[in-house]
C-alpha cells in the first residue's frame, strides 16, 4: 500500500493542497487516514483513480462519483465470488481491495458490506452465507495472525458472546479484534460461555478493558462471565458492543456501548483507554504510586 | 450529355462568402460551479489544472459566449441520459440542492418541462439531448422546479465540454 502525503497527492492532482483539503471537506473524497504525527496519508490508488475521472468529468461531483464507482466494483466483485463459492476469486478480489485501501477500509467498506448485502440477500441460514462468513472469518483471522506485535502498554479482554462464526456479528467482532491489534494493543479473545479458569486467563493478560461482544448469549451469562474477570483482576471499564440497541437492561452505569461499525468502535476504545481512567497501566499505576510514596516521605522528611 | 471541355460542367471548387455561413459565435471558458472566468492563472491555480483556481470546487468548461454563465449564475450541465453532472453554487440555492446530492440524478427530479404551460419553446429533454450531442445554437425552454408550482424560470440550452455535455441556464 502506498502512501502519499498531502502535497505529493495534491500535486499528482495538479491542484493546491487547500483545493485538496476542501474536497475532502465537501465531498468526504479522497478519504485521509492520519499518520501517527496526525497529517493526513491518502491512498495513492484513490487520487489516481481521481486523477483519471477529473480528466474525463464535468465537475468535481461527478468525477467523484466515478471515482467512488471504480472502487465499489471490488465490493460487488467480492459479493460475486462469495456467492459462486469462488475462494481464490475472494482472495484476489480482497487482495485488489488492498491495493486501492488500507487494512481498516478494506474491511470496512469492502468485506462487511460484502457480507451484510449477502445475508440480506440469502439470509444467515443460506450456504452462501455460511460460505461467505467462513470465509472472512478465516481471513480476518490470518490478517490478525500477521500483524506484529502490539507496541501499547494496554490491552483488552474480548468476551464473544456471538452464537458461533455464522452469526451475523461474528465477523465485526474479528474486524474489531483485528482493527485494535493493528492499532497496537493486546487483544485476547475467549468465548463469554467460560467462566472456569477465566481467573487465571485475566491475570495472566492484565486487561485495561473488558469488552463484550455479540447479541446471542443473555444477559445473566454475559454477567457471570464479567463477575469472574472482576473477581480476578479488580474493578474495570466495561464496553459492550453490538449487543443489540433494542435489548433490555436494567443496569448500564458505567457501560461504554460501542458503535456498531468496527472502524468506529476501535476508535472508541482508544479513546476509553488514552482517557485517565484507564491508560494507566499497572506497571504505571504502580510506578505511580512509588512516586507518591516518594513525594510524601520527602514531604515528612521536610517537615 | 457532359462536355468535357466546357468550363462549366467541370467539377470545381466554390469560394463561400463570410456573409453565408453562420457567425462564429467565441466560445469562453466558465467554472461549473462557481460560474467565474478563468482570467490568467492566478498563483494558487496549478499550470495545467481543469480545476477552477477560484473556488476550487469545478472544472473549467467551454461555451459559446452567447449562453456561458457569469459568476452566481444558476446553470446545470446534463449529459446526453439527461442526467445531472455539475450543478451550480447558483442553481443549489435556486433548486435547494446540493452538488453532491443532484449529480448522477436525472434532470427531471430537480426541474419539470413546463413548456405545456407557456404553448411556446421546445421539449426539455429533446433541447438537452440535442445539445449533448453536439448540435450548435441555443434552444430556450419553460421550466419549473420539481418540487413546486406556481414557478417558472426560461431555461437556455446549448452544447458545452469537453467532454461534450449540456448546459442549461435558468433565468
Amino acid at each position: 500500500m502506498r502512501y502519499l502525503k498531502t502535497s505529493e497527492a495534491a500535486a499528482l492532482l495538479n491542484v493546491s493542497p487547500n483545493t485538496l483539503r476542501a474536497w475532502e471537506r465537501r465531498f468526504g473524497f479522497p478519504k485521509p487516514q492520519r499518520s501517527p504525527g496526525k497529517h493526513r496519508l491518502f491512498t495513492h490508488g484513490e487520487v489516481a483513480a481521481l486523477r483519471d475521472a477529473l480528466q474525463e468529468g464535468l465537475s468535481i461531483s461527478s468525477a467523484i462519483s466515478r471515482a467512488r464507482e471504480g472502487l465499489a466494483a471490488d465490493a460487488n466483485s467480492l459479493v460475486g465470488a462469495l456467492v459462486s463459492y469462488d475462494r481464490e476469486r475472494a482472495d484476489s478480489a480482497i487482495e485488489a481491495a488492498l491495493a486501492l485501501r488500507s487494512v481498516e477500509r478494506s474491511v470496512e467498506e469492502v468485506l462487511l458490506p460484502t457480507l451484510d448485502e449477502i445475508s440480506r440477500r440469502y439470509s444467515v441460514e443460506s450456504a452462501a452465507w455460511a460460505f461467505a462468513a467462513h470465509w472472512a472469518t478465516d481471513w480476518l483471522r490470518r490478517a490478525i495472525r500477521l500483524t506484529p506485535p502490539p507496541v501499547r502498554e494496554v490491552s483488552i479482554v474480548v468476551g464473544d458472546a456471538s452464537r458461533d462464526e455464522l452469526d451475523r456479528d461474528a465477523p465485526y467482532i474479528r474486524a474489531l479484534e483485528l482493527f485494535c491489534v493493528r492499532a497496537g494493543i493486546k487483544v485476547l479473545s475467549l468465548s463469554a460461555r467460560g467462566v472456569a479458569g477465566i481467573g487465571d486467563a485475566a491475570n495472566v493478560h492484565r486487561p485495561n478493558l473488558v469488552v463484550v461482544a455479540g447479541g446471542h448469549l443473555d444477559d445473566d451469562t454475559v454477567a457471570r462471565w464479567a463477575y469472574a474477570i472482576r473477581l480476578a483482576v479488580g474493578a474495570m471499564p466495561l464496553a459492550i458492543y453490538r449487543r443489540g440497541a433494542e435489548r433490555p437492561r436494567t443496569r448500564v452505569t458505567g457501560t461504554a456501548v460501542l458503535p456498531s461499525g468496527a472502524g468506529d468502535a476501535q476508535r472508541t476504545l482508544l479513546d476509553l483507554l488514552e482517557s485517565d481512567h484507564v491508560a494507566t497501566t499497572p506497571s504505571a499505576s504502580a510506578a505511580a504510586a512509588g512516586a507518591r510514596l516518594q513525594l510524601r516521605s520527602a514531604s515528612r522528611s521536610s517537615q | 450529355m457532359l462536355d468535357r471541355h466546357s468550363t462549366d460542367a467541370r467539377p470545381s471548387l466554390r469560394l463561400v462568402a463570410p456573409a453565408e455561413l453562420e457567425p462564429v459565435v467565441p466560445s469562453v471558458a466558465f467554472c461549473s460551479h462557481c460560474g467565474s472566468r478563468p482570467s490568467t492563472p492566478t498563483e494558487h491555480t496549478a499550470p495545467g489544472s481543469r480545476v477552477c483556481g477560484e473556488c476550487g470546487l469545478g472544472l473549467i468548461l467551454e461555451a459559446a459566449a452567447d449562453i456561458a454563465p457569469r459568476a452566481g449564475d444558476a446553470f446545470l450541465v446534463l449529459d446526453r441520459v439527461l442526467s445531472v453532472c455539475a450543478v451550480s453554487r447558483g442553481a443549489e440555492r435556486l433548486l435547494s440542492t446540493t452538488e453532491p446530492d443532484a449529480v448522477n440524478r436525472h434532470v427531471t427530479e430537480l426541474l419539470m418541462p413546463a413548456a405545456a404551460e407557456e404553448k411556446r419553446g421546445e421539449s426539455l429533454s429533446v433541447a438537452v439531448a440535442w445539445a449533448a450531442r453536439g448540435d450548435g445554437g441555443t434552444r430556450t425552454t419553460t421550466v419549473r422546479p420539481a418540487n413546486t408550482f406556481g414557478i417558472r424560470l426560461t431555461a437556455r440550452i446549448a452544447g458545452c465540454g469537453p467532454p461534450r455535455a449540456a448546459l442549461l441556464v435558468l433565468e
